[in-house]
């Protein structure tokens, strides 16, 4: 009895999380005259929605520029964060124990406050309405810093030692030794690193004003602006949205294994 | 192949000095065991052998190369670890090759060569297995393999059976000995172990605190220890230590204390510069106790405390005024506990020790 108790309220709890998701992907494929309705099925199956707002705003191209954007920024965050992580974790070199002081206390400044000097910083730099300028600020990330730095921790000297006498230098090591150890914790951080790319606006609307260059959620957010009201509209924007949230959810459905692993080993929480 | 040697090498860390003075030759194709307990500075020797360490001070040769400054992979020496520190994700076949391929040894030979260490350390079946898939045993083998593919200069290993049970941990020592004897290359290998220091090594370096204490044959430094951390140090269970003073003339000493008076056996006489009355530490092997009916004139007197029944032997714990001593018998019935019970020693087999802990007898050899 408790048992069935149990699982009804999960159920309940699941469907309070998933019904808004479901509703929201359910009304892109509706007519205006649905869009106000509760229900998850269509009476009428359109794709209007999609066409629609793929014509009245360069999605298409909105969608690659996230596409590039998030992953160049998740694969430098990989690649320099697992670097830096395996310097700070194995290497020995003066000013070891500084470097990780600052990189937790890096932790500590919101990024609202660093805003506006990046932003004067790229506009020295002349990167306004780039690529770099959206990418470069985020190429670097503490948190994957320390939560590499965690796991390589917890690498046995040994194998260090086994490698060096192998042939093998510090890169060769991190990349043939370390990273296939590390595919829990470096899912995890890619995934996050992804998502916040990818769900990225503020930074983004700033920094690009460029149609061509902007990207997904910054051209969602420019679009429910100004894309109108009415029941056709907010189909419309809920289109987009979906591009906007099927890449993550079906990335994190392949990955969710190491994800969940890592976020059980690394004791760091959601 | 190549013979090894360190002058003077010395190792700190921070305000610590870990090994000092560290003189050692190790002839090409011998097997030398560095042995002693935990803290003496073995494994840092063996790390910078392998480069692993750097040198405070000192020079580290391998054949007529000075390598003290080289990093590991130019070294060309190979190390088993304790912990066997495979790689994971690779397969015991990825682990015996890498360091082949990042040498970039063409593929025929390196096939070549890990057919042939997995003939000799039987692991034909296990090479496309991953580690987590294989027993401690076999994991150990791998290690071996990878070193052994590598025919290196330099064999290092490095407390290798420690993480094995001890019906493995037989097997494996016979393997290892029969593998370096096969082989040829010279090796040095670091163990706590006594059983593997006595029967692995051509020779034996004791090590305390990061100083030799003795170097020498197995059965040498058994029979002779040059002083009184070696013969403590070495054997099971460790020998017994009486506290007196020398009395007589040269010639004819004798130990004597509160509850001994011996004399010393022609073939073990005291140092001729030992003089009557010096304070000294008589050693006598457990092994060279027996019990004896009746008290007589080289014989302890005590009561029983403890008797462990090891099989064939068995290690009588008897207290003499206080202080504890084990004699190591044949087995039999053994006396009541409590009981009263006399220990013969034999002259023939004593060991003696001046207050600064160095051997007094003749065919002793100090280190």
């Amino acid at each position: 009895m408790r048992r069935a108790v149990f699982y009804i309220v999960l159920a309940l709890a699941a469907v309070a999380f998933l019904y808004p998701f479901l509703w929201m992907a359910a009304t892109t494929f509706k007519s205006p005259a649905e869009v106000g309705g509760l229900s998850l099925l269509p009476d009428q199956l359109t794709f209007d929605n999609y066409r629609l707002m793929w014509a009245r705003a360069p999605f298409g191209r909105a969608l690659f520029n996230s596409l590039l954007v998030a992953t160049t920024i998740t694969l430098s965050v990989l690649v320099f964060g697992s670097a830096a992580a395996y310097a700070l974790a194995r290497l020995s070199f003066p000013g070891r124990r500084i470097l990780n002081t600052v990189t937790v206390a890096i932790l500590l400044v919101p990024a609202q406050l660093t805003l506006i000097p990046m932003y004067t910083l790229i506009v020295q730099l002349g990167w306004v309405d780039s690529y770099a300028a959206l990418i470069a600020p985020f190429a670097f990330n503490a948190t994957a810093i320390l939560i590499l730095r965690q796991f390589f921790l917890q690498v046995p000297r040994s194998l260090m030692d086994a490698a060096r006498l192998d042939g093998m230098g510090e890169l060769r090591i991190l990349f043939t030794v370390f990273w296939p150890l590390a595919k829990a914790p470096l899912a995890m951080v890619g995934i996050l690193t992804f998502m916040g790319a990818w769900n990225e606006v503020l930074w983004p609307l700033l920094v690009v004003r460029d149609e061509q260059l902007m990207t997904l959620p910054q051209l969602l957010t420019v679009f429910s602006l100004g894309g109108g009201a009415g029941p056709r509209a907010l189909a419309t924007k809920l289109a987009a949205a979906m591009v906007l949230v099927v890449p993550v959810v079906v990335a994190f459905t392949f990955l969710q294994r190491f994800f969940i692993e890592s976020l059980a080993s690394t004791g760091i929480k959601g | 192949m190549a013979n090894v040697s360190f002058e003077h090498v010395r190792k700190d860390f921070g305000t610590a000095t870990v090994v000092q003075d560290f003189d050692l030759e190790v002839a090409d194709g011998e097997l030398v065991v560095l042995v002693g307990g935990s803290g003496c500075g073995k494994s840092t020797i063996l790390r910078m052998l392998a480069g692993l360490e750097s040198v405070t001070s000192g020079t580290v040769r391998i054949g007529e190369r000075e390598v003290t400054q080289l990093p590991p992979r130019e070294r060309d020496v190979a190390m088993v670890f304790q912990d066997y520190a495979l790689y994971p994700h690779l397969t015991a076949r990825g682990n015996i090759s890498l360091g082949l391929r990042l040498r970039k040894v063409p593929k025929s030979e390196i096939d070549r060569r890990v057919r042939w260490a997995a003939e000799i350390l039987e692991l034909q079946p296990f090479l496309d297995r991953k580690p987590k898939q294989m027993s401690g045993g076999q994991r150990q083998r791998i290690a071996m393999g990878r070193a052994m593919v590598r025919e290196p200069a330099v064999f290092l290993f490095d407390e290798p059976l420690s993480n094995l049970d001890a019906h493995l941990r037989g097997q494996m020592r016979h393997e290892i000995a029969r593998m370096q004897r096969r082989v040829g290359t010279t090796a040095l290998y670091v163990t706590h172990d006594q059983m593997e220091a006595m029967t692995l090594g051509d020779r034996l370096v004791v090590l305390d605190s990061g100083r030799i204490r003795q170097v020498g044959r197995p059965i040498d430094v058994y029979e002779a220890p040059a002083n009184k951390f070696v013969a403590g140090f070495i054997g099971t269970p460790p020998m017994n230590f009486l506290d007196g003073r020398l009395e007589g003339v040269r010639d004819n000493l004798e130990f004597v204390s509160d509850v001994l008076r011996i004399p010393f056996a022609a073939e073990r006489r005291p140092d001729p510069a030992t003089g009557s009355g010096e304070a000294v530490t008589l050693g006598v092997r457990p092994e060279d106790l027996a019990l004896a009916d009746a008290p007589g004139p080289a014989t302890l007197r005590g009561r029983l405390v403890l008797a462990e029944v090891l099989g064939a032997t068995t290690h009588l714990h008897v207290e003499v005024e206080g202080q504890r001593l084990v004699a190591a018998v044949p087995s039999g019935p053994p006396p009541a506990p409590d009981a009263t019970v006399n220990l013969s020693v034999d002259p023939r087999r004593l060991h003696l020790f001046a207050a600064d802990g160095s051997s007094l007898l003749r065919d002793s050899h100090d280190a």
